[in-house]
């Protein structure tokens, strides 16, 4: 008998039939899910920035930039930032644009100041953002860099995890990758002194804009 | 590995005359235990919470067999491939035949259980492939050539002196200590060099969902991420009681997890691997393979012991344990340390091997009112010592004082009797806050416990009084 035949065999023996509890509540409500979320992520030592339209949010990422003396960024191809001429607007730093740019993602990664992205949903509770893998949007942008900012619309806030399973739809096949990332990369390995950035970014911003 | 009274008993003695352990034991458990307690406290219903997720765990193990072969299905479509695995030797057998074919010499890990429970990494080394841990804290033990002491926090028995040192000697630099920045910048270095030019990465699994086929990994550091991205190969080992049905499930686990470890709301990264990277992935893995994991598991269904494939391994109960807290993590001599190792161990590696665990237990009860799944540790350490005496596999002398441990615990009311008076008794043999009993009043393990507290734990816990003992 296979490995595989021998051990279902073994617990086909003992399986009986327990009726599965159904899916829990969220028990959230929270009053302003922008107020939360910026509370929750800030808990973490991420940073919020709120813009009130794109624009302005766009003008968050370049004063970003300017501060972390950006001079070369890696961006995800996708929305919104696949509508914004990126490489005209801040000519002074070396872009790769995922998907368009021609040379080696993964080198340009390992090397890059900053990596912009959006992302696919927010949740207010914990601070959290939620990122796939995919056409455009390359996983290591997000993580290899020391900086990730992140463009988040007001409008893609979920109040917490469960609200936001609850709303996954079953019939889009998961990408092969996704990401739940709730704040700068940190340990405590170290008697539990708080360090960040040993393996991810240090610094995550997520610029939140109406 | 192994752990028989005398080798407990030796290591404790140890551990416990050890101070600076003694101090990083006590502050490391404590913080983790205080945060723990805040963050339950913001989340609304949490009890509630805890008893669905209980019914969930408890209703998933009757019906195994279903959800793995939905999750065989479904990551199989997702394109990656499931391996089934007896034992350690089948999983070692599986991991090598894959970087074999690879012609993998240099492998980066993600912490991982599983793979330490089956010595993963030696295998591996006699076959001349390197294996590098890249969680900070098992960095640092494996740097140490030692082994973890804590399930989410490996290295808590090091100094930050320690660590200085073995990160210098591995870069070739001294390092202060006391620039915590430069330390773990220095291990970045080191460890992103490893990340960017290993052939292949091996994590465990906190979970697997059935019904996307996905694995799920948990880190704050961001390592897991590394290693299921960066190398062209990934194999997650994950032990087969680690299945939730689906993702509505999963955000239960997900939030339990983390609050219970390490009183945060979410762990910094939740990562979800489902299948290979997709055409059109700009990129990822190329492969991605799933070895699952019985060594023992499926034995214990249907069985007493059941209930202690609930588990999911946050730690928490260590840092409640009075005997965790004493004699530290490498007196289990095993990768599951504290209560959930003291049951958890002598069932998956062999109790012949463990004889001494199921004694490390004061069945104080906190372990089992801190667990997120509410497991009954102290039901299954006293099921595991009457087995023993059932089995005579313990001397006479022990026997008869387990003989009457049982009948007590089985008789809460006589139990709660001969506490108070154990409190009593104990007057004139405390000292310091610790108990030194005349050997001969204390046969079981003529151990050196911490003095019953005036209050009980049990009554503090109900209290909600966290405060160091
Ligand atoms: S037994 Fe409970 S408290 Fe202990 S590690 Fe497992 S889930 Fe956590």
């Amino acid at each position: 008998m296979s490995a595989r035949e021998e051990i279902l065999e073994r617990l086909r023996r003992k399986a009986s039939n327990v009726e599965m509890p159904g899916a829990w509540q969220s028990q959230r409500n929270f009053p302003d899910l922008a107020e939360r979320f910026t509370a929750s992520l800030t808990a973490v030592r991420g940073e919020v920035r709120r813009a009130e339209n794109l624009e302005a949010a766009l003008v968050e990422v370049g004063t970003i930039l300017e501060e972390v003396s950006a001079k070369t960024v890696v961006a995800n191809n996708e929305s919104p930032l696949s509508d914004v001429a990126l490489a005209e607007r801040w000519p002074e730093c070396a872009w790769h644009i995922v998907g368009q740019s021609s040379g080696d993602l993964r080198e340009f990664c390992a090397g890059a100041d900053v990596g912009l992205s959006g992302v696919e949903a927010a949740l207010a509770e914990t601070g959290s953002l939620v990122v796939h893998s995919g056409v455009g949007k390359s996983r290591l942008a997000t993580l290899l860099p020391p900086v990730h900012i992140a463009l988040v619309p007001v409008s893609c806030l979920a109040p917490d995890i469960f609200t936001w399973t609850a709303s996954r739809n079953q019939e889009a096949p998961m990408p092969s990758n996704l990401n739940l990332i709730s704040g700068p990369s940190k340990s405590a390995d170290i008697e539990f002194t708080l360090t960040l950035g040993v393996h991810g970014p240090k610094r995550l911003v997520a610029v939140l804009y109406e | 590995m192994t752990a028989t009274l005398s080798e407990f008993r030796q290591r404790a003695k140890t551990a416990i005359e050890d101070v600076r352990l003694q101090g990083a034991l006590d502050g490391g458990t404590g913080k983790l235990w205080e945060m723990r307690r805040l963050t339950f406290e913001e989340l609304p219903n949490s009890d509630a919470l805890r008893d669905h997720f209980k019914a969930i765990r408890s209703a998933t193990l009757r019906n195994l067999v279903e959800h793995l072969e939905t999750f065989e299905k479904n990551a199989t479509a997702a394109g990656a491939n499931v391996h089934w695995a007896r034992d350690g030797t089948d999983a070692r057998e599986i991991v090598i035949s894959i970087a074999q074919e690879h012609g993998v010499k240099l492998v980066t890990k993600s912490k991982s259980m599983a793979t330490e429970e089956i010595h993963l990494n030696e295998a591996l080394a006699e076959v001349g492939v390197e294996a590098i841990e890249t969680d900070l804290g098992e960095y640092i033990v494996q740097l140490a050539e030692e082994t973890p002491s804590h399930i989410i926090a490996p290295a808590i028995h090091k100094t930050r002196h320690e660590a200085a040192e073995l990160l210098g000697r591995e870069s070739g630099r001294s390092l202060s200590p006391d620039d915590l920045t430069t330390l773990t910048g220095e291990a970045r270095k080191l460890l992103r060099k490893r990340f960017l030019t290993a052939g292949m990465g091996i994590s465990g699994g906190n979970m697997i969902v059935a019904e996307t086929g996905s694995v799920v990994l948990v880190t704050n550091e961001g390592n897991a991420r590394m290693v299921t991205s960066v190398p062209p190969v990934h194999i997650a080992v994950v032990g087969i009681e680690k299945i939730i049905p689906t993702w509505d499930a999963a955000a239960i686990w997900l939030s339990l997890l983390a609050r219970s470890a390490s009183g945060q709301p979410l762990s910094i990264y939740t990562s979800v691997i489902t299948g290979p990277s997709r055409a059109g992935d700009p990129d990822g893995t190329g492969e991605v393979h799933i070895v699952l994991l019985d060594n023992g598991r499926s034995e214990l269904v249907g069985t007493k012991y059941e209930e202690v494939l609930q588990c999911i391994r946050c730690g928490a109960c260590l840092n409640v344990c009075p005997v965790y807290r004493e004699a530290g993590g490498h007196s289990y001599d095993s990768p599951y340390p504290g209560p959930i190792g003291a049951v958890v161990t002598p069932l998956l590696l062999g109790r012949e091997n463990y004889e001494a665990l199921p004694h490390a237990s004061s069945l104080c009860g906190a372990c089992k009112e801190v667990c997120p799944v509410r497991i009954d540790l102290p039901r299954m350490l006293l099921e595991l010592r009457a087995d023993q005496v059932a089995e005579r596999t313990i001397p006479w002398k022990e026997r008869k004082a387990e003989e009457a441990g049982a009948f007590v615990f089985k008789h809460e009311k006589l139990m709660r009797f001969m506490t108070n008076a154990a409190r009593l008794a104990q007057r004139p043999f405390s000292r310091d806050g610790k108990l030194h009993l005349p050997q001969r009043l204390n046969p079981a393990l003529e151990r050196q416990l911490p003095a019953l507290a005036k209050r009980s734990f049990r009554e503090m816990w109900k209290s909600g009084e966290l405060e160091e003992k």
